[in-house]
């Protein structure tokens, strides 16, 4: 093994063959994985390691695009408070103003990523009602903290809640009108859950309409809907300007249930993995910062701005710090509020989480047939990446790639058996 | 240009409906078009009203600014109205030619750049309108496909029922689905379909 063997034309197979040292560290670090190797480093040093080794971001400037919306909070505050410039990369977030729109520029790529619905990426990867492209999510960016509305008319005929409804609709039959936010999205699949607890179909008893964030509240001031789901500050906004109440908050339908992720397209992970995990462990830091409930109203403060959510600081801070009103006179203290860490239980995108998204699309009838479950939600969620970025930042990882819910009608959710629980619902199309 | 949806020759012209915040834009486009023998039966400034227009108006093509957030709305509507679906052609401010390119690859829309002349709204509508039938007629394509894939299926299985029930030759088999099939006036699949239904209950 001495040098003078070597000659100096030598590639670096065969070099590498003349040094099995090398070469043992080369597998012994492939087995264990670069982050798990640089957990071992303390911070600083790994810090600077990443971001001036082979592991420095490919692609140092990312435009990410956010729609406004309480929970595009974590994207927003990775930029403002430079915890991007920490892992090397600029975050430029850019606000958008449909969810079409976030879906065609990250598949055309005029977007690196996005502050996206769970269940629009997944859509697009099986071509649900559009083009079909393989994503990629990085990371969940929140839990909680949406909600369902209902308009003061119901209100007045005595409707308070999914009973309520149920026997109106039974009672009544008209065309009930409810907004959600895009076909594939979380609100649909929340506003159809929460229906067919209460024995009511989404498709055949009352009119389901897709109306932008940020237009529910206008579209509900002119009686264009009885009631819509939505993301905060969109539902105190309509208690705050006395229009409807608050029916039930959508933590209230599943516990901690995912709702945005960081999203981006297969083919950007592929090209530029190490500007993947710098944009989550960036992302990682800012959401810890927010879940820091000290930090909460400074965060709000500055997503209030008109350059994010461009709505009143009040209206947003209040639910952010689990403060609810639901405008029935009942005001309490949530604490399944809107999550955007939880000790990293909010961010791991487990399969489990994907796979639900996928049986409620096969359940209303956007997928015909059953997909191959487990296998579209190891394509789409980046766990390796995420666990290198969990690595980097010191979050905590879960056991398991699936967790266990108890859904608002009781029925289970562990991810075993997707396929049966998809065919198990009562109401279906 | 001989093309079966030329708005001149067609006997209808093409029905266009415009989306647009953007009162001038929306006027100067309206023009465009109706100089380009296309009829503009709409011109819409807010999501509001779109569900019912779309549905009362049924326009063939709507235009709606890419950055325009009733995106999501018509998204929904071309979902539930299967039927009628509508290409949605799109002008945006920033359409460089790369990304109209990238965007036309990807199967997102046709882009239309803002401040289009009159002389080059209509080949833009055209290929538009061509994309989207190219679309339609694959996934129509694609649909019988399957269909006659999953027919064959069943008249295999349903020719094996028989065989098995009644003891006939292959031949005897396929031979009694033909006949019904002609006395029902149903297509073979359906027959053996029907037949594989009845015998779940048997």
């Amino acid at each position: 093994m001495s040098k003078d063997i070597q000659s100096p034309t030598a590639n670096p197979a065969s070099s590498e063959a003349l040094n099995p040292g090398r070469r043992e560290f080369l597998r012994a670090s492939t087995a264990l994985s670069a982050a798990a190797l640089m957990s071992l480093v303390p911070p600083g040093v790994r810090n600077a390691a990443w971001a001036s080794g082979s592991d420095a971001p490919e692609k140092p400037e990312v435009k990410i695009g956010f729609i406004p919306l309480t929970d595009c909070a974590s994207v927003v505050i990775a930029a403002e408070k430079g915890f991007d410039k920490k892992y090397g990369i600029k975050i430029v977030p850019s606000k958008e103003a449909s969810w079409a729109g976030v879906r065609d520029k990250l598949v055309n790529g005029e977007l690196d990523a996005a502050h996206v619905l769970y269940g629009l990426i997944y859509g697009l990867q099986l071509g649900v009602a559009g083009p079909r492209k393989d994503m990629a999510v990085l990371m969940t960016l929140n839990h909680n903290g949406q909600a369902i509305t209902m308009n003061n008319q119901l209100r007045a005929k005595g409707v308070t809640d999914g009973e309520g409804l149920a026997r109106l609709v039974k009672a009544e039959p008209k065309e009930w009108t409810f907004a959600q936010t895009f076909p594939t999205g979380t609100h649909a699949m929340w506003l159809y859950y929460w229906m067919a607890t209460y024995g009511i179909h989404p498709f055949n008893d009352v009119k389901v309409i897709t109306v932008p964030p940020p237009q529910m509240v206008a579209n509900m001031r002119v009686d264009k809907m009885d009631g819509y789901c939505v993301g905060e500050p969109w539902n105190a906004r309509a208690v705050h300007d006395k229009i409807g109440f608050s029916a039930l908050t959508t933590q209230d339908i599943w516990v901690d249930h995912p709702e945005k992720v960081l999203g981006t397209t297969l083919e950007f992970v592929q090209k530029y993995p190490n500007t993947c995990r710098a944009m989550i462990a960036a992302i990682l830091d800012a959401s810890k910062y927010i879940d820091t409930m000290a930090n909460r109203s400074e965060v709000a403060r500055i997503i209030s701005g008109k350059a994010y959510v461009n709505t009143e600081f009040s209206v947003i801070e209040g639910r952010m710090l689990g403060r609810y009103d639901n405008g029935l006179g009942r005001t309490w203290q949530d604490k399944n509020y809107m999550k955007f860490y939880n000790d990293g239980m909010v961010n791991y995108p487990y399969l489990s989480d994907g796979m639900w998204f996928l049986t409620q699309h096969k359940r209303w009838g956007l997928l015909k047939d059953h997909p191959d479950y487990l296998a579209v939600a190891r394509a789409v969620n980046q766990i390796e990446l995420y666990k290198q970025a969990a690595a980097m930042t010191k979050t905590p990882l879960p056991k398991s790639d699936l967790r266990t819910s108890r859904l608002i009608d009781g029925t289970v959710w562990d991810g075993r058996n997707p396929r049966a629980y998809a065919d198990g619902f009562k109401i279906k199309v | 240009m001989p093309r079966s949806k030329d708005p001149s020759t067609a006997p209808e012209p093409l029905r266009v409906m415009i989306v647009d915040s953007d009162p001038e834009r929306s006027r100067n486009l309206r023009g465009a078009l109706t100089l380009a023998g296309y009829r503009v039966v709409a011109e819409l400034r807010e999501s509001i009203a779109l569900p019912d227009a779309v549905q009362g108006l049924k326009p063939h093509i709507v235009i709606v600014a890419a950055d325009s957030p009733d995106r999501d709305t018509l998204e929904h509507i071309s979902l539930t109205t299967r039927n009628a679906p509508r290409p949605v052609v799109m002008f945006t401010q920033d359409g460089g030619a790369e990304t109209i390119r990238a965007a036309v690859k990807a199967g997102v829309s046709a882009y239309v750049v803002d401040g289009l002349s009159p002389e080059r709204i209509r080949p833009i509508l055209e290929v538009a309108c061509a994309r989207f039938e190219a679309h339609q007629a694959l996934a129509e394509r694609l649909a019988e496909t399957e269909r006659k894939l999953a027919e064959r299926k069943a008249v295999e299985r349903a020719k094996g029922l028989l065989m098995q029930r009644r003891g006939l030759s292959e031949d005897e088999a396929y031979r009694e689905l033909r006949r019904l099939a002609m006395q029902t006036g149903k297509r073979l699949g359906e027959v053996a379909e029907t037949l594989l239904a009845a015998a779940h209950l048997l």
